[in-house]
């Protein structure tokens, strides 16, 4: 009977010893793990959308030409499209697969557009990104997926399970941001869109280097039609873009492949490199970094144009009048007024807007 | 019971403040290593890929593999552009292609006339990542440029090549030296830092 006791009270110290030891590192996890709340913000994207109500009509799924590009605002302001941008800083081509897999886990939009850039990619690239797009996503099948096709050779799977093992060298870089945001953070983006509203006019953009070969690679190619398949299962339709950034350099070879691969699958595919006249765009006031990136009136005048096409193409109604989602946009554009005031009073005094 | 409890929260705290003590300093005395996903935009060579192969060893002046040499001027692989910019004079365009989201790591690219200079940072400094030749006003120290064919590469080079796409790729010191074919002509010429492929 004693000898029982004693048995369970051994157990009991066990587990509770077991259970403050992970507590305290899961603490010291929370801690050390970068928070993206100043400077290099783009690695608090992925994470923003989980607290959306899901229920959009189009999801953007890509890199910075997407999240820089197009203002979700103007697409519901304008044609009631309610919109999300899923991206990410050089989000890869299975990156973005895996994004999408997962979107579907919480929704069926009727139109997932996918910015083709990424095709240039056809291997993992390097941690910093791999680490902005992944740290962010919920645990789910999907993410041990895109775990698994990002990492770089010098990568560890048990390193993403526990970043403790990645982050704890952090220790001695802890600044008054990592408390601060120990338990919330702010949103970053407007709906998945970043925007900058100063401008820096884009001259002398290169033309590209000539390459030995201008072929976009297997991998890059079975992560696309992966996504021909999987939005062909959940019903929704997939379309293909090239915004309108001047570099990195898009090669018409480039061009060529994607238009042929949008034919023969029969994918809507729009080249806005080819459509800056007619999106409006002008490009000594319409970009924040001489060409890479649209600055707010570049990112407007594109959900200007990409909304009708949208409306139009794809058949979206108008959404406009629906209560709920009226009143959430209208904080949304409040969210939205009082970003672009500070950045505005910040150019005025000078100062980075970033 | 109690004491007991804390002296395993103690222990623990403990344990864990010396590891990461020990990691911290292995990590500051490791810069360069490649690793900096800590949205800190710090360790900023380990972002541009220098990852230890270049910087840090070499010294600024870059000078191994093949160089190219303009106006008298010479220009290897992960030279320090500064005084090359200085030597070349103001007759060239430009323009800035920053990285996404990662601060500290822009490529800046130079065009004079016939070749252009593309560099990455490394800190504070601008390095020389590739020299592209765009006409044949210029060619190779080795007297290549872009009116001849594959056979005058070959006959220059010798024959310790590898064929990358359309391209011969000739190694040196870690750099390589791309000659880029369209057919048997030569298409462009290109010299690349292994800290850029």
């Amino acid at each position: 009977m004693e000898r029982n006791r004693a048995k369970k009270k051994t157990a009991v110290r066990v587990l509770l010893s077991a259970v403050i030891i992970l507590v305290v590192l899961y603490l010291l996890q929370r801690l050390l793990m970068p928070k993206y709340m100043s400077g290099v913000v783009e690695g608090a994207m992925v994470s923003e959308y989980y607290d959306e109500k899901k229920d959009h009509d189009v999801i953007f799924i890509g890199d910075c030409e997407l999240y820089e590009n197009i203002s979700p605002m103007v697409l519901w302001e304008e044609y009631g499209i309610n919109s999300y941008i899923r991206g990410t800083a050089q989000q890869l081509i299975w990156q973005s697969y895996y994004l999408m897999e997962e979107t579907f886990t919480y929704e069926k939009p009727d139109v997932v557009v996918f910015n083709v850039l990424s095709m240039k990619y056809d291997e993992p690239q390097r941690e910093t990104y791999n680490r902005m797009t992944l740290d962010g996503m919920k645990w789910s099948r999907s993410k041990i997926g895109s775990i698994k096709a990002s990492m770089t050779e010098e990568e560890n799977f048990l390193d993403y399970v526990f970043p403790l093992l990645r982050y704890h060298s952090r220790w001695n870089e802890l600044s008054g941001e990592d408390f601060k945001y120990f338990w919330h953070r702010e949103k970053v983006t407007h709906n998945g869109y970043y925007m900058r509203v100063d401008a820096l006019p884009a001259e002398n953009v290169p033309e590209g280097k000539i390459l030995a070969d201008y072929q976009f690679g297997d991998n890059a190619y079975y992560y696309l039609d992966k996504m021909v398949e999987l939005c062909e299962k959940n019903d929704v339709e997939l379309v293909l873009v090239k915004a309108p950034s001047l570099a990195p350099y898009w090669y018409d070879e480039w061009e060529v492949q994607m238009e042929d691969y949008a034919r023969e699958h029969d994918l809507k595919y729009y080249n806005f490199l080819e459509l800056i006249d007619e999106v409006g765009l002008d490009f000594t006031t319409d970009t924040y970094d001489a060409g890479l990136h649209l600055n707010l009136s570049g990112a407007e005048k594109m959900a200007h144009y990409f909304g009708r096409v949208l409306a139009e193409d794809c058949g979206l109604e108008n959404r406009r009048g629906e209560e709920e989602l009226e009143r959430a946009w209208e904080k949304k554009r409040q969210a939205y007024d009082a970003e672009i005031a500070r950045q505005q009073e910040a150019l005025e005094a000078g100062e980075p807007v970033k | 019971m109690r004491k007991k409890l804390l002296a395993v929260v103690l222990s623990v705290c403990m344990v864990s403040a010396f590891a990461l003590a020990g990691c911290g300093d292995s990590g500051s005395g490791n810069e360069g290593s490649g690793n900096d996903a800590d949205g800190s935009g710090e360790n900023q060579e380990a972002e541009n890929g220098a990852e230890g192969e270049n910087s840090g060893e070499d010294d600024a002046s870059g000078g191994k593999g093949y160089v190219f040499t303009a106006n008298g001027v010479e220009i290897a692989v992960d030279a320090d552009m500064g005084p090359i910019l200085e030597a070349l004079g103001d007759d060239y365009s430009y323009f800035e292609e920053p990285s996404c989201a990662i601060p500290d790591t822009t490529a800046k690219i130079y065009t004079y006339s016939g070749f252009e200079v593309d560099t990455y940072q490394d800190g504070d400094t601008d390095l020389v990542g590739s020299i592209i030749l765009k006409d044949d006003t210029v060619a190779t120290a080795e007297g290549v440029d872009l009116s001849m064919t594959k056979a005058d590469v070959i006959e220059a080079y010798g024959e310790e090549y590898t064929e990358e796409g359309t391209a011969l790729v000739y190694e040196k010191d870690g750099m390589t030296l791309s000659f880029i074919l369209d057919g048997d002509n030569i298409a462009s010429i290109q010299y690349d830092s292994s800290v850029i492929n």
